[in-house]
């Protein structure tokens, strides 16, 4: 797995790098500034770019903006953007370019290795990976069409926003498979998605769910 | 009696060259004001409009300083039309007052030893005697001497009213006291009113801006290490400590900018011991040598202490990292319900408030505090910034 960083910050940029390299992924660049990450994505051609949110020269969105340029140019490139707090702005900017291959987790994640890479893999492999915080922050004003779904569909809901599959989903909240399948049929079929290609719904799911609690976008 | 009125007139005298110098400053400045006047109409002058406004009111705030020091206090602010009302008497009238006075007791010394020294003057480079008649015998010596004589009589009788004249535009138009403009004063309120919550906005955006971009990445970059060298444990027990020891280091550092990010908020100095103790820390912390002359019996509000350490914070560091200065001085005492803070170096000046230099900050702040913020900062130095701040007790 081809892998670009863009950090700014030298030291979490180097740890980063560090890390990715001990599990054997091969990091080909780093960047500390939107323009220099551009220009590595253009050369490289990566699998996946991890992405800070803030870096210069405002310090404010210029990680989301660099990332929505950079899969313009390159569609289909899978992009993990890092944050060092939960905004639901940035999150919607960013999955409204399409929801496949993104991912959108706090970076105090990267801590937890295991996990850290499963959602790597994940969304080189074409899934979503949206951090737990972003999504409890979402439950807190679910919109009319989400009041539909019963607490525990909004449980599965939540969790396949953040990227799990369906055993995995089932393994977190101790129930078996059949159940978690018969939840995200539901699910479906409350959110009014027709059921073409499963992968696609999940992640239209997601969106929609994203969407309907940020706001119409 | 006559060595007082000697000292009147003396007195006077300095008064009206004081008064000269501002004249001239004011000349200046309403030409520079013509002028950008002038070229607004073919555009150049809206962009030197303000910069001229700025000028003249500086002019403006020099003359009431002046004119304190020497009465009863001149506070402003006044509305702009009575300051280039005061800005036109003084270049005109208060110049001529001014450069008048000056002459005078030329007149008199050149007219009135004149019998001592006449006949030496070449013919040729004779100059007239009170500028009509020329001295050519003794007898229009003797004459000039007794005009000198009558120059001097002058201006024992003139130059204390010539003073008054000439500083009486200035206590009329620069005092805000003579116009009772509540309104003036309410938007002038409202103003320093939204400056306050601006400079507040914009401290916590410089704490939030601190904590996350140093603090709170450094933190992350330990998380990062810690989970890279437990991955590492197992695999290469060497490299795990090595990662270890950076992952201590990243936290050592996270420890220091909280350290600095907490001080900067509000050092615990001055709230534990007193400003001038703070400025003590801060004038032996800066790189640049920084003598202190900080008095300060009782404390003033809190606020007010930490906006004045905030101001010489940042001028210290402005010292440190333009001036290019070699030593820097502040000052610090409070006069009645005012606290003076001043801060020289002898460095390069041409500081101004563009570029990020953290003056335009202090500026806000001490606006905020309905203070009183003045830079003087002429290329090849020195810098002088000049606060004063209502104590609030």
């Amino acid at each position: 797995m081809r892998i670009v960083i863009a950090e700014d910050d030298s030291l979490l940029r180097e740890g980063l790098a560090l890390l990715l390299k001990a599990e054997g992924l091969d990091v080909v660049a780093t960047a500390a500034n939107a323009a220099d990450f551009l220009a590595a994505v253009d050369e490289h051609v990566p699998d996946v770019a991890i992405v800070d949110v803030r870096m210069p020269p405002t310090h404010t969105d210029e990680g989301i903006v660099a990332a929505v340029e950079a899969r313009r140019r390159q569609p289909g490139l899978a992009v993990l953007v890092l944050s060092a707090y939960v905004e639901q702005a940035f999150a919607t900017d960013l999955f409204t370019t399409g929801g496949a291959r993104l991912g959108y987790l706090l970076k105090e994640r990267v801590g937890r290795v295991e996990e850290f890479l499963d959602a790597l893999r994940r969304v080189a492999g074409g899934g979503t990976a949206i951090d737990p915080e972003v999504v409890a922050q979402l439950m807190v004003r679910p919109d009319t069409r989400l009041a539909r779904l019963s607490a525990r569909e909004r449980d599965v809901l939540a969790l396949m926003a953040e990227g799990l599959g369906n055993s995995a989903i089932a393994a977190r909240l101790v129930v078996t498979d059949g159940a978690v399948h018969k939840h995200i049929r539901s699910i479906f079929a409350k959110l009014d998605l027709a059921p073409t290609d499963s992968a696609d719904r999940r992640v239209t799911a997601v969106l929609r769910y994203l969407r309907a609690t940020t706001g119409a976008r | 009696m006559p060595t007082r009125s000697a000292r009147a007139v003396l007195d006077a005298l300095e008064h009206l060259a004081g008064g000269l110098g501002t004249a001239l400053l004011a000349l200046v400045a309403l030409v520079w004001l013509l002028a950008s006047a002038a070229l607004c109409l073919v555009g150049v002058g809206f962009l030197l409009l303000p910069e001229a406004l700025r000028i003249v009111h500086a002019v403006a705030e020099r003359e009431r300083a002046r004119l304190s020091r020497r009465g009863r206090e001149i506070i402003g602010p006044v509305p702009l039309r009575r300051e280039l009302g005061w800005l036109v008497c003084h270049a005109t009238v208060g110049f001529v007052l001014g450069a008048a006075a000056l002459t005078l007791p030329v007149d008199v010394l050149h007219d009135a030893s004149l019998p001592l020294w006449w006949q030496f003057v070449p013919a040729a480079a004779a100059q007239p005697a009170q500028g009509f008649f020329m001295v050519t015998s003794w007898g229009s010596a003797f004459l000039a001497c007794l005009t000198g004589l009558a120059a001097l009589v002058l201006m024992f009788v003139l130059l204390p009213p010539m003073a008054r004249w000439q500083s009486w535009p200035g206590i009329r138009l620069l005092s805000a006291d003579h116009e009772p403009d509540l309104a003036l004063r309410v938007a002038q309120l409202t103003a320093t009113r939204a400056a306050a919550l601006d400079a507040h906005a914009a401290e916590l955006r410089r704490i939030e801006r601190s904590l996350h971009d140093g603090t709170q990445n450094r933190l992350v970059a330990v998380t990062v290490l810690i989970g890279a060298a437990q991955r590492a444990l197992t695999r290469d027990p060497l490299a795990s400590k090595e990662i270890l020891d950076r992952a201590q280091d990243a936290a050592e550092q996270a420890l220091a900018e909280l350290r600095g990010v907490v001080r900067s908020i509000l050092p615990p100095v001055l709230a534990d011991r007193s400003l001038p103790d703070a400025l003590t820390a801060l004038a032996a912390a800066c790189p640049v040598p920084c003598r202190l002359d900080a008095e300060l019996p009782d404390r003033c509000a809190a606020s007010v202490e930490a906006t004045a350490y905030f101001v010489v914070a940042e001028a210290l560091t402005n010292v440190a990292r333009h001036s290019q200065a070699s030593a820097a001085s502040v000052f610090l005492r409070r006069k009645d319900d005012r606290l003076f803070v001043e801060i020289t170096d002898d460095g390069a000046g041409g500081a101004g408030e563009q570029g990020g230099s953290g003056l335009s900050g202090i500026r806000r702040r001490v606006e905020a505090h309905d203070g009183d913020f003045t830079l003087t900062s002429p290329v090849g130095g020195p810098t002088v910034v000049t606060v004063s701040l209502p104590c609030g007790l």
